[in-house]
């Protein structure tokens, strides 16, 4: 570095800190002119929010499809594990309710086939739901579920219904995700596809791991009381817990 | 089922892996960057890294300065001149990102840090401009130079490095010296003071109004006023102070307060009120008054001059600029006085008659400027900015700006996706020559945002040099525009459009510049020619051809209609006999309280001083200059003193050099273009400006094609 430029720099430095501005007035009487920067963390959180999403946007249009759609799996993958704490919880209920493995298959079927419709018209636009108001449900869901859990010992036949209804909502919290992370217009279908899949295999792994665990680990059937009714009070007491929490929130 | 349970493990801990980390506890500048394009590792630069980083970069710097001060042989240009352009890597290092990082993307910390530095780097540059036995060495070399076989580019540099010596007072004897450095930290003194006050002046006045008294404003300029005012309640010390804001409206001196209200309010004399105060700011005879405080600072700036044998400050200050004496500085303002001053003479007669077609009695004064000026624009150029925004979504006219770079000089420009800068709104891009070849690195970062500073500039994250090997630069444009709203495309108004291709053109010198020796290159020019890259490439945002071929509709994909772009090129003639008279007067001011000799600036009285020089250009009543001198930062408290001029300066020469191309017929005329790019932006500093002019143009600058671009030709 040359003295000249060491010198020029160090007026720079000091004066503004900047090689060169548009207009003399930006820099040399900022401060005076402006007044002193504010720094609100919230806003600035909530800015880089909103350039994050518009930094992702930009990527994914410049990606060919086949990496935006591993891309979407992975992010609906991730909207379950490990982001999806409601929604595990909500199908290890369902799984501890099933004496089989047959009806858990169809438990689980009714789920996704409700959620699907609704991440689907919701992405669209075509349903809309406030946010918090769906996040309460979700976590009334859990409790209803686990609840019955322990007072019934089959699942009943209206309990596929009540799984559906579930499923709807479930759709609409994803959705709601989903327009967080931003959605692109072009390959709209494919990429929602692609999201969805990701949500399967997340759900998918849920129940193999938990059926690994107490098969393997605790050489224990899923279905006995020994564990079900633990389980599923402790769903219960967790769901109850954001349930309250949510409320109070809204 | 193990199938199964294989592939849910492995999903899972693709799901919950880490992007792996930097050990926190090494400090990135130690490191050497193989990033991508030496891109700095932004993610892995935190805040506590800089301090030590400072810290041994200038240690460094000293050493390496030692070591060539310390060389046994005969000073030569190689193993000196040469040697210092190697010297303070690592300093330059961490200065490049520090200083971009604090002004685009800052926080307290880094405020604080910025405050911390600075006296530690004025000192540490200090002792290497002060350093005698360096000197003694650029001395003997400068001494042979006639001798020695030197390219111009040498000569140049050796020339430019002698003069930063003796600039800083090295030919002075021991007393002088020591003269010098007093003045300057007295001076240095006194600049914070003139800030501070004008500070504290700038805040102490507020216009505290009822709801009666709020005729004409707009919903929008009510609701802020509104809410300056519940700020300031909340802010007030006692609950007693806080009461008087409740349910008021504030405006202050702040331009972003006061502008809004004189445009728009027609209580006559409120208007008068919040003009008064914002004019008188440092003239209140109270202890934050500027009158003394800016006379001690002419005085001692002459005495200063004179010791360093030159016959007043202005005269210090030019010797290193394009124009190089006062004479040619006050030639030129005073050749563009006159016009100005026309211009504005017809645009207080416009404003009047509004004004009398309003029935109103009185003589438009200062203080009416605004609303009057206003209600001529509506009248006469009649522009909807809103209808124009839908055609300049950033994007298009980021298009636009690469395409017209594109035609002038084959540079392509390729968007890179997969690095991380510091924050996700700042995008870059990979800039190619035409024969395919890497230029350099494009980073722009366009939205306003709270933790970035106002305003637009350019800065660079590495330099440009051929000294050891091809170093490529990696050039930022920072600018200050709305964010867009949910999944609309940013929109931008013709004023930020100009301002991007402005920060452009500073970037293309700083890209397209391909010099040896890296302290020469790009925007290192003097001060009143490096805005003439910048403001040139402004011309073609406003050429028809031009503009059409980017600005197309965001929804419907038509281009922007002709009778708009009539109107916006209309538009931008409006209101510059006003804008022109005030620069004109601030620059004159600045000219001529520094061109005063140590004698003549003994015992001023600012008030005195500056009443008879503005009478003697004949300053209209009803404008003010752009800065009076109690309020005149710039020159008082930073560093334009006898360089305001320079935006016209600059104003000069990119009007003249844009009128090569009209008489060429063509804006993209290629011989014209390659010559642009040969005789002035590749040339960084490396000869003196005035030949980099007259080597593009064939002849010095005449002003006449400005005085056409701003409508004072008497033509309208
Ligand atoms: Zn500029």
């Amino acid at each position: 570095m040359r003295v000249h430029e060491i010198i020029i720099f160090c007026f720079l430095f000091c004066v503004s800190f900047n090689a060169f501005s548009h207009n003399p007035e930006d820099f040399v009487i900022a401060e005076i002119e402006r007044g002193q920067m504010n720094f609100e963390n919230e806003e600035i959180a909530a800015e880089y929010g909103a350039a994050l999403k518009r930094q992702r946007a930009r990527r994914l249009a410049a990606m060919p499809l086949y990496k935006k759609f591993y891309i979407f799996v992975k992010a609906g993958f991730e909207h379950i594990i490990p982001q999806g704490l409601d929604h595990i919880l909500f199908v290890l209920g369902l799984f501890f309710s099933c004496i089989t493995f047959r009806s858990l298959l169809w438990q689980v079927t009714a789920f996704t086939v409700a959620h699907s419709i609704t991440l689907v018209l919701a992405a669209q636009g075509l349903v809309q739901l406030r946010g918090d108001i769906v996040e309460i449900i979700i976590a009334l869901s859990i409790v209803w579920i686990a609840v019955e859990n322990c007072l019934y010992k089959e699942t009943s036949k209206w309990r596929y219904l009540v799984v559906f209804s579930f499923g709807l909502l479930h759709g609409l919290g994803f959705a709601a995700l989903l327009t967080q992370y931003g959605l692109p217009k072009e390959n709209f279908i494919s990429l929602l596809l692609a999201f969805n899949i990701g949500v399967e295999f997340g759900q998918l792994a849920v129940l193999v791991i938990a059926f690994l665990l107490i098969k393997l680990v605790l050489r224990k059937n899923w279905y006995s009381n020994q564990i079900k009714i633990p389980a599923s009070i402790i769903i219960a007491l967790v769901g109850l817990f954001w349930f309250v929490e949510r409320v109070f929130q809204f | 089922m193990r199938k199964l349970v294989f592939i849910s493990a492995l999903l899972l801990i693709v799901a919950c892996q880490q992007e792996s980390k930097m050990d926190p506890n090494i400090n990135p500048f130690f490191q050497s960057w193989d990033t991508a394009y030496e891109v700095p590792p932004f993610m892995d630069i935190k805040d506590e890294h800089y301090m030590p980083a400072f810290k041994k970069g200038m240690e460094e710097n000293l050493s390496d300065i030692d070591e060539i001060v310390n060389n046994s042989e005969a000073p030569t240009f190689s193993n000196t001149i040469e040697e210092l352009e190697r010297t303070g890597k690592l300093l330059g290092k961490v200065s490049r990102v520090f200083s971009n990082l604090a002004s685009s993307n800052t926080n307290p910390q880094l405020q604080e840090l910025q405050r911390e530095l600075s006296p530690m780097l004025s000192a540490h540059y200090d002792k290497i401009s002060l350093n005698e036995e360096l000197f003694k060495r650029v001395e003997a070399i400068w001494q042979d130079k006639d001798a020695i076989e030197l390219t111009s580019e040498q000569r140049k540099l050796l020339n430019d490095t002698r003069k930063q010596f003796v600039r800083s007072g090295a030919l002075m004897n021991e007393k002088e010296k020591k003269q010098i450095t007093e003045i300057n930290s007295k001076i240095s003194g006194l600049s914070t003071s003139f800030g501070q006050n004008l500070l504290a002046e700038t805040n102490g006045f507020e216009l505290i109004l009822e709801n009666s008294d709020l005729d004409g404003l707009s919903e929008g300029i009510i609701a802020a006023a509104s809410e300056a005012a519940s700020q300031k309640m909340e802010k007030a010390e006692t609950k007693e102070e806080g009461e008087k804001y409740k349910d008021k409206f504030v405006f202050t001196p702040h331009r972003s307060s006061m502008y809004p209200f004189l445009t728009e309010s027609t209580r006559r004399d409120l208007r008068e009120q919040l003009y008064n105060s914002y004019v008188m700011r440092g003239d209140n005879n109270n202890e934050t008054d500027n009158k003394e405080i800016a006379a001690q600072i002419a005085k001692l700036r002459a005495e200063r001059a004179e010791i360093m044998g030159y016959k007043s400050h202005a005269h210090f200050v030019l010797d290193d600029n394009m124009l190089k004496t006062p004479e040619e500085v006050y030639d030129l303002l005073t050749k563009l006085w006159e016009p100005a001053v026309k211009r504005a003479k017809v645009e207080i007669a416009d404003m009047q008659a509004v004004a009398d077609a309003e029935g109103q009695v009185f003589e438009v004064a200062a203080w009416d400027w605004w609303h009057y000026s206003e209600k001529v624009r509506k009248e006469k150029y009649n522009l909807d900015e809103s209808a124009i925004k839908p055609y300049l979504s950033l994007d298009n006219v980021l298009e636009g700006v690469f395409s017209t770079t594109n035609k002038l000089w084959g540079l392509s420009f390729t968007e890179i996706f997969d690095i991380d800068l510091y924050h996700p709104d700042a995008r870059i891009w990979e800039v190619k020559d035409k024969d395919g070849s890497h230029l350099g690195i494009f980073i722009g970062d366009y939205f306003t945002r709270s933790n970035k500073r106002g305003g637009a500039w350019m800065s660079s994250f590495k330099g440009q040099s051929n000294l050891d090997g091809r170093e490529r630069p990696i050039i930022v444009n920072v600018c200050n525009f709305p964010a867009p709203v949910g999944d609309k495309p940013a929109l931008l108004s013709f004023d930020n459009v100009v301002t991007l291709f402005h920060e452009f053109g500073h970037a293309m010198h700083g890209t397209l510049t391909d010099v040896t020796y890296g302290s020469m290159a790009g925007t290192s020019g003097p001060r009143d020619f490096i805005e003439l890259p910048s403001q040139l490439l402004e011309h073609w945002a406003s050429e028809p051809e031009v503009l059409k071929s980017f600005a197309t509709h965001y929804e419907t994909g038509e281009a922007i209609p002709d009778d708009l772009i009539d109107k916006l090129l209309n538009a931008s003639k409006f209101n510059q006999g006003f804008i022109n008279t005030e620069y004109l007067a601030a620059s004159l001011l600045d000219m001529d309280w520094h061109s005063i000799s140590a004698e003549q600036a003994q015992q001023l009285d600012a008030n005195k001083f500056e009443s008879e020089s503005l009478k003697k250009y004949g300053l209209l009543d009803e404008i003010a200059p752009r800065y009076r001198t109690t309020y005149f930062a710039h020159i008082f408290s930073g560093g334009y003193s006898s360089g305001y001029y320079s935006y016209v300066h600059a104003a000069v020469l990119d009007s003249d050099a844009f009128e090569a191309f009209k008489e060429a017929g063509d804006v993209f005329d290629a011989e014209l273009s390659l010559k642009l790019r040969e005789t002035i932006y590749s040339k960084g500093s490396t000869e003196d400006a005035m030949d980099l002019f007259v080597n593009f143009r064939g002849r010095k600058a005449i002003i006449e094609p400005l005085l056409k671009v701003r409508g004072l030709d008497g033509s309208k």
